[in-house]
């Protein structure tokens, strides 16, 4: 396993360096911890409810789940870009790719792949702003789009007279939620899609690699002739493009659109992420850790809802402070990763 | 010994990933001594004070200070029991003022407020001990940001000294200090050991041990090898000692001759030995020869008139195969005028011109689309990213250049890559999939160096990159330099040390105040002309003049405090043999071989040379 290429006779170098067991290093593996977290939670709600555990109620289960799956996908690249890099404006701008897109669409076929093209361009213009406000002003990341929130949430107001018109294109809503192929909706495979595209992306492209160099070191990245505000700059315009994106799938699903659609989103992408193995600090982490942060969130909410927490007169509160413990304590699992060597 | 020693660390073991840093190492030291800590980067010294100091938890072993365990469980407890450590990473706040960062986590308090007077008591002695070493003046209330470099590493000792500790660690404290600086240093560490503290002591400078040591303990992969007293033992033996192999001292008859000569056992042939092995470099490829061959080739690089903050109209020529050397005082513009050829920083005004061509990069991505590669000298903030694979990190300047279409990357064809660059500069790791964190910092610093072969450089900058690494692999890495200019580059090293410049390159450019005030090469090139070289504008200017070497009378280094005391000291002549006094080298320690010794390398060093180098000559 070790590979030595030092000369013999070397003076006195440290031994080579071996690697722990595979084991050692797979139950410090975040993905593995949330991965493991998630299956267990599914295993308790299946044995609460079993209706939990029927096949259509693990597609719907994982229908929701891909909705943040794919809104995560920008904030997992804003967050690996480092620099304090967040992206909260993901909610804000999945509602405007929703309500732009179903007025354009105003429920027929005829103007979908114009509205979809709008709907995404408008959700670049945000990035674009964010990108700017964060690499050209250096406005925080954090400060920057919370501010964005603000903006694009007034602008729908603005837009939409505060009451959204349109609805779905029927084929945008066969194509979510339509069974397409062996029982799956369609926005599963469009997910799986993604995964791979993204997982791909970060881990087999010049820009992945560059992307991840950005976020553990800038420094290291601009002297080793990586253009790092062009990276970043990607990372902010995808992450509102995939926000967008997830913002056309839940018009989809939900068919009418209102101006907290995506407001949710804002944290759980951030928490879906986290959970993953994306590290704040950025330049770690990876999308099929989000993905799994994604599931495990779902499933978690789905599991309190179950067992009927909350409602009656404490409304959501009990769920929220079980559900805020549940991803307090996943996160403390990962504070035992071996410490890096300075 | 008979009586338990002051401090004892025994059995010691840590292990980080898949590292071992420490094998079992044992440690023993009195009070009121200054106790050397030896070894080639990796050997696990540095890990052993942290786990003194409680920064490294140990997987096991123990911890004795007056036959108390000490189990920390963090520096706080360390710093209770009286242990205060100087690192060479600095743990300064910028922000604050010199006098908040002095008394951070041991603020004086009344009635549980924080008490400023009793603040200013406590720490403005030791800014006052140390006012020779922020030239003349008592910093408190400036912000940390605000100084440079040396004397921020000032101010780091001055807080751990605020602490009153019984045990002082100084772990490559004095790499960034000016000589004045260090001599300070070593006054306050001979009062210190009157007072009973031990001191521990981890430094790359032979002679800096010589001067102040009292014992040296040699660690080898992890392992402590042993413990000699320092004034009994040559330096060659130490050397030999720290590499595991021959004394190369023997190897150096010019060089020992000469330390002989002038003050037998003052240090003066110390290192002598040691960075031998970095002269492989220039050695296998035979200076002379290539220096008179590349007088006939046109230049590669061609610098005129360059401006920019902190540069005032340099202008300089670098030949395909040659080495120009950036020497002079720390900080008069050679990382500047680096970093400005490679894009990094802005240029005022002024021309480059690459094979014959004027080229203008405005990024070090157009500056690496030139040709041209930048190795820096601080790795862990500048040349990698720690935390991610050493793939990655070899890969990242020519990742690109590989990819099919531009966009997909061949994990195999990554890893070849890697590999086939990891063999030409004798990287050892476990696998390229580890964090390059994992590795020791001689190997970090090979990575640093030879993540730029791939993007074939025709130029390469190199800022002070043997900075803190040990000599064995300063002198594998400056092979590796040679290798790039045997194939053809030029390359522009720019170095705090003189005796580095003089090993490796052809030509060396003093620079003072962001100018170029002399050109040394050819029989001129020797320590003492850099210094005198340096020095002599210096005067000029009525700061920094030459003072003695803190070494210079033995292990008490107030001997030389009265050369501070005279300002009219006269330049050193450039053209002096044999070991000059005054002209000590900029890293005060670094001991001066004889321009004789330096004329005619030892056939020893010859043949090491050419082991090391493998060949590429």
């Amino acid at each position: 396993m070790s590979v030595s290429t030092a000369e013999p006779g070397a003076p006195e170098q440290p031994p080579a360096p071996t690697r722990p067991p595979l084991l050692h290093r797979l139950v410090r593996d975040p993905v593995v911890i949330s991965g493991s977290v998630a299956v267990l939670l599914w295993g308790v709600a299946a044995l609460v409810s079993p209706s939990f555990a029927d096949w259509n109620q693990l597609v719907t289960l994982m229908t929701v789940a891909s909705f943040l799956g794919v809104i995560s996908i920008g904030q997992t690249l804003v967050i690996i870009a480092g620099g304090e890099g967040i992206d909260l404006s993901v909610g804000a701008t999945a509602t405007l790719s929703a309500i732009v897109a179903s007025r354009f669409m105003d429920g027929t076929n005829d103007g979908f792949l114009g509205a979809v093209l709008l709907a995404l361009g408008a959700c670049c213009v945000v990035g674009v702003v964010n990108a700017v406000g964060v690499l050209a002003f250096r406005v925080p990341p954090l400060v920057m789009t919370l501010g964005m929130i603000a903006v694009v949430t007034g602008f729908i107001r603005l837009y939409t007279g505060g009451r959204p018109e349109g609805s779905a294109a029927p084929l945008l809503r066969t194509l979510v939620a339509g069974d397409t192929v062996a029982g799956i909706p369609g926005v599963l495979w469009l997910w799986l899609g993604l995964s791979v595209l993204v997982v791909w992306l970060l881990r087999r492209s010049p820009f992945g690699w560059r992307l991840y160099a950005v976020g553990a070191n800038r420094t290291t990245a601009y002297l080793s002739g990586v253009n790092t505000a062009a990276v970043k700059f990607s990372a902010y315009v995808l992450s509102s493009l995939f926000a967008g994106v997830g913002g056309l799938l839940l018009l989809g699903y939900s068919q009418n659109v209102y101006t907290s659609l995506g407001t949710d989103y804002m944290l759980n992408s951030v928490a879906a992420a986290v959970i993953g193995g994306t590290a704040l600090i950025g330049g770690v982490g990876g999308y099929l850790g989000t993905v799994i942060g994604a599931i495990l969130l779902t499933v978690l909410d789905s599991l309190l809802r179950i067992m009927q927490i909350g409602g009656g007169e404490w409304g959501d509160a009990p769920r929220q402070i079980i559900y805020g413990l549940v991803l307090v304590t996943v996160l403390t699992a990962y504070g035992r990763q071996k410490r890096l060597r300075q | 010994m008979d009586t338990p020693p002051f401090l004892r660390m025994s059995g010691v073991r840590k292990r980080y990933g898949g590292v071992t840093a420490l094998a079992g190492a044992d440690f023993g030291a009195e009070a009121g001594s200054v106790h050397a800590v030896l070894g080639p980067n990796g050997s696990g010294k540095s890990t052993l004070l942290k786990v003194l100091t409680g920064v490294v938890r140990p997987d096991a072993g123990e911890v004795l200070l007056e036959d108390r365990r000490l189990r920390p469980r963090g520096p706080r407890d360390t710093l209770a029991a009286g242990v205060s450590a100087v690192y060479q990473e600095l743990s300064l706040i910028e922000d604050f003022s010199v006098l908040d960062n002095l008394v951070l986590g041991v603020e004086p308090t009344r009635f549980g407020l924080r008490d400023r007077r009793a603040a200013r008591e406590r720490a403005l002695p030791w800014l006052e001990r140390f006012a020779p070493a922020f030239g003349g003046r008592v910093p408190a209330e400036e912000r940390v940001g605000d100084l440079d470099p040396g004397e921020r590493q000032v101010a780091e000792i001055c807080k751990a000294l605020v602490r009153d500790p019984r045990v002082l660690v100084l772990d490559e404290a004095t790499a960034s200090l000016r000589r004045a600086q260090v001599r300070v240093l070593f006054d306050v560490v001979a009062e210190l050991r009157e007072r009973g503290v031990l001191i521990l002591f981890i430094t790359h400078r032979l002679a800096e041990i010589r001067a102040v040591c009292d014992f040296a303990t040699i660690m080898r992969n992890g392992r402590d090898v042993t413990t000699v007293a320092v004034d009994e033992t040559a330096e060659g033996e130490l050397v030999e000692l720290m590499s595991g192999g021959p004394a190369p001292a023997a190897a150096h008859p010019g060089g020992a001759a000469a330390g002989a000569a002038e003050t037998p056992g003052s240090g003066a042939a110390v290192e002598a030995a040691a960075p031998g092995a970095a002269a492989s470099a220039r050695s296998a490829l035979d200076g002379a020869d290539r220096a008179d061959q590349a007088h006939e080739t046109a230049p590669l690089l061609e610098v005129e008139e360059l401006t920019g903050d902190r540069l005032d109209h340099v202008s300089l020529q670098v030949r395909p195969g040659e080495v120009l050397g950036l020497g002079g005082l720390q900080g008069q513009g050679q990382s500047e005028l680096l970093a400005t050829l490679f894009g990094a920083r802005r240029r005022l005004g002024g021309s480059v011109r690459l094979f014959g061509r004027a080229i203008r990069p405005r990024s070090p991505k157009q500056a690496v689309r030139e040709g041209i590669a930048y190795v820096p000298g601080n790795r862990g903030l500048q040349g990698l990213a720690l935390g991610r694979p050493i793939l990655e990190n070899f890969a990242l300047p020519s990742v690109g250049r590989r990819a099919t279409l531009g966009v997909a990357l061949s994990k195999r064809r990554e890893a070849a890559a890697a590999r086939a660059v990891a063999e030409r500069i004798g990287t050892r790791y476990g696998s390229l999939d580890d964090p390059v964190s994992t590795l020791s910092g001689g190997n970090q610093q090979k990575i640093v160096v030879g993540k730029w072969f791939p993007t074939e450089p025709a130029v390469v900058l190199m800022d002070d990159p043997a900075k803190g690494i040990d000599v064995g692999a300063k002198a594998e890495m400056f092979a590796v330099v040679a290798e790039l200019a045997a194939s053809g580059a030029a390359v522009v090293l720019g170095s705090s040390d003189d005796r580095e410049l003089v090993e490796v390159c052809d030509r060396v450019l003093v620079l003072f105040e962001g100018r170029i005030v002399d050109e040394v090469a050819g029989d001129r090139l020797t320590e003492d002309t850099l210094i005198a070289s340096a020095m002599h504008v210096t005067d000029a200017n009525g700061a920094g003049r030459p003072v003695p070497e803190p070494g210079e009378g033995g292990p008490t280094p107030q001997a030389g405090a009265d050369g501070d005391a005279d300002p009219d000291g006269p330049p050193r002549d450039p053209g002096a043999t044999g070991r000059s006094a005054g002209a000590d080298d900029s890293n005060a320690a670094r001991g001066a071989e004889s321009p004789a010794g330096r004329a005619e390398p030892g056939p020893a060093r010859r043949a090491q040379a050419s082991t090391d180098n493998g060949g590429a000559a």
